[in-house]
């Protein structure tokens, strides 16, 4: 890719950073086909001049939408038109309308169409009929567009200065739009690509702490203090299901909780995910075996994920590492944390052959092993295959399987393990508080699909990290 | 620049499907939830509210450090208050609470209407039947003048006294240890303001509330998703 389009990529990602583009891609040009013939595009689609005849009536009205509609996600959109030339007579505008609105006419002028019009300088509301709004505006002016999509407001700015709301009740799903009626006239458009005059940042700060602020003290029905109930459980059964026995123990004392399973079997679990996120699946594998008989038996798939676990772990041993992987190397005690930071980096793979012929029959073994088990979906295929790729190269972290290498890769066949675990002691698969993060993540992309424009600054991802 | 000829008529916008409960179900289990984030929000918690004890286990366990709030100085003096809030010795969490910020409590008549009222609820608890209206009559008659909410919930409150058993009556929840927690837990959360702490809501809160808001920001817009009926047991119901 091209470093110029990236970096203006990064520019508009850094303005819209709750925008997924796959889903719903932001403005980033004019359209090549919904615009009117006597509209006429140059500069990768950016500036915009007028080719009519402009013989003075309204059929000499053209205009041009962006190639998308503004996504919700947004929060804030904002774009700037800069006048190059007001031409003969200055009749131009900008502002928004939706898809299929006729483009033989200046934004404004009909329903679902809005615009701020230079030569009189009146704000059209889906009316022939202007309002007075602001100054005009001519050559060397720059106009900005600006969205606030969480109240589907409008407001412009002239020369970096805001000219206040024009538009308090806009519909979903517009589309930049500007709009030239007599010759010579010619508009450059910045949708963020370029840093803009006026400061949306502020403005966009401004709506995403008030945001903040709305969700901080969103009213939680807690008169019999049910939700105080509700974080005590939620904290306790994320403890229990992690396996943080002494923590569980000493929470729920100070709660007043009380829990089925037995601390001793918490503890148990503990331990059994202790060695997986530190990367000692044998050792995994043996304390499963002591402390839950038969189990690893009955779940024969799951052993096969954990031993596929243990070969990449035999490979990321062969592999130098630049900065040491905490916890990875500790011996077993109480105070051995259960979070592993990322912080493995690739190097040239050091040629033991005495090793490298223990993972190759390993991996052989895995082979076997495979071929004994129901594999419908070709899952457990699939995560051999990756696993054995990584000796293919040279240096496995320089490859494309090159992720396995990272110690957060044992997280989800932790989970995995521990999971089953729990499964057969009748409990959940997942502690109530991880569904509850995930169901969150999934209402605000909802949100932002209904045109719900607060979706942008509901962050759950900055609590997270 | 003007035109009078007829507005154009634009197609109404576009319907949109309603997620089914299997496929969002789908959805919500391939959401990883790094496991650093979680006990982040946790860890927050147990430090935002003072459950020291279960804070310190949890650093050892988790490796974690002890971040956040508990920087604030109050740290030692919050948890003596909580733990008395907790233990129900409610005056004596009071005085702690004018030692460590005097006109706190003045300054936020509600607040100190809920110590009291916890206070009442302990003596109706310990049957102390003569010190409850002496109480009443003393700090918290002239209080309820012109406040329908106080007045309401000092209504409540003394009709515990009307039943044999208070615990089983429609009143029954202000007897239930979740009520002291709640008060201990406002009372906690008013001094972080007074110490000038960055937030005194922890993550878990944020995180939990950004969720109710979220489910009623669809609800005001009319649209149909499957809901999270209740938080503690995470169940999430078909879309209505």
């Amino acid at each position: 890719m091209e470093t110029k389009k990236s970096t203006c990529e990064d520019r508009l990602r850094l303005l819209y950073p709750a925008v997924d583009e796959s889903e719903t891609p932001l403005p980033r040009a004019w359209s090549q086909k919904d615009k009117f013939l006597f509209i006429g595009l140059s500069q990768n689609n950016l500036r915009v001049h007028y080719k009519g005849t402009g013989k003075n009536t309204n059929k000499d009205a053209a205009s041009v939408r962006a190639t998308h509609p503004i996504p919700a996600a947004c929060g804030v959109y904002y774009f700037e038109v800069k006048i190059v030339s007001k031409g003969r007579d200055g009749y131009m505008g900008v502002g928004l309308s939706a898809q299929g609105v006729d483009m033989n006419r200046l934004p404004g002028w009909d329903k679902q169409s809005f615009g701020y019009h230079g030569d009189d300088g009146h704000s059209f509301s889906s009316s022939g009929t202007g309002q007075p709004y602001g100054p005009t505006f001519t050559t060397g002016d720059v106009i900005g567009c600006g969205v606030n999509l969480l109240d589907n407001s409008c407001f412009y700015t002239k020369n970096g200065q805001n000219l206040g709301i024009a538009f308090p009740n806009l519909p979903p799903n517009l589309y930049p739009t500007v709009g030239l009626q007599t010759p010579g006239e010619v508009v450059d458009a910045n949708f963020g690509q370029q840093p803009f005059m006026f400061d949306i940042e502020s403005m966009i700060e401004d709506l995403r702490s008030r945001t903040k602020r709305t969700i901080e003290h969103f009213p939680v029905d807690d008169a019999q203090g049910e939700f105080q109930s509700t974080l005590h459980k939620i904290t306790l059964t994320y403890l229990l299901h992690h396996g943080y026995s002494e923590t569980a123990n000493a929470f729920a004392k100070s709660t007043d909780q009380s829990f089925t399973e037995s601390l001793g079997s918490v503890h148990n679990r503990q331990r059994i995910q202790r060695s997986v996120l530190s990367g000692r699946i044998e050792e995994a594998i043996e304390l499963t075996r002591e402390f839950y008989p038969g189990f690893l038996e009955r779940n024969r798939e799951l052993l096969f994920e954990l031993k596929c676990r243990q070969f990449v772990e035999m490979i990321v041993q062969l592999t130098p590492v630049r900065n040491s992987v905490k916890g990875s190397q500790s011996n077993e005690n109480d105070t051995e944390c259960m979070e592993v930071e990322e912080s493995r980096e690739g190097g040239l793979m050091t040629n033991s052959d005495i090793n490298l012929q223990r993972i190759v029959d390993f991996g052989t073994e895995l082979c076997e092993f495979e071929k004994t088990l129901k594999d419908p979906d070709g899952k457990l295929k699939r995560i051999r295959f990756e696993a054995c790729a990584l000796l293919a190269y040279p240096d496995p972290s320089q490859s494309p399987m090159s992720y396995l290498l990272s110690p957060s890769e044992r997280e989800p066949v932790c989970a995995a393990l521990n999971s089953a675990v729990l499964e057969s002691l009748g409990q959940p698969l997942r502690p109530p508080l991880e569904v509850a993060l995930a169901h969150c993540k999934q209402l605000v992309k909802l949100m932002a699909k209904h045109g719900l424009g607060a979706s942008a600054f509901a962050d759950l991802d900055s609590i997270l990290n | 620049m003007s035109s009078h000829s007829l507005a154009v008529a634009v197609g109404p916008p576009k319907v949109k499907d309603v997620p089914k409960l299997k496929d969002w179900l789908e959805n919500v289990d391939k959401t990883r939830i790094p496991r650093m984030g979680g006990s982040k929000i946790i860890m927050n918690y147990l430090v935002t509210e003072g459950f020291k004890d279960a804070a310190e286990k949890f650093s050892k366990e988790s490796g974690l450090p002890l971040a956040g709030t508990e920087i604030s100085a109050s740290l030692e003096q919050r948890i003596k208050i909580r733990d008395a809030i907790h233990e129900g010795k409610i005056m004596v969490a009071k005085d702690l609470v004018d030692q460590l910020h005097p006109q706190m409590l003045q300054n936020d008549p509600l607040l100190l209407f809920k110590m009291q009222q916890q206070h009442l609820i302990e003596l109706i608890r310990e049957k102390r039947v003569e010190e409850v209206l002496s109480f009443a009559q003393k700090e918290l008659a002239y209080r309820v003048e012109g406040n329908s909410d106080i007045l309401t919930e000092l209504e409540r409150t003394l009709a515990l006294l009307a039943f044999d058993n208070p615990a089983n009556s429609p009143f029954g929840d202000l007897l239930h240890v979740s009520h002291r927690q709640k008060v201990a837990s406002d009372v906690n959360a008013a001094i972080l303001e007074q110490d000038g702490a960055e937030s005194t809501v922890s993550s878990l809160v944020v995180a939990l509330h950004m969720l109710l808001w979220a489910q009623d920001e669809l609800d005001k817009k009319k649209v149909k998703y499957p809901k999270m009926t209740d938080i503690a047991s995470a169940s999430i119901m078909p879309p209505k």
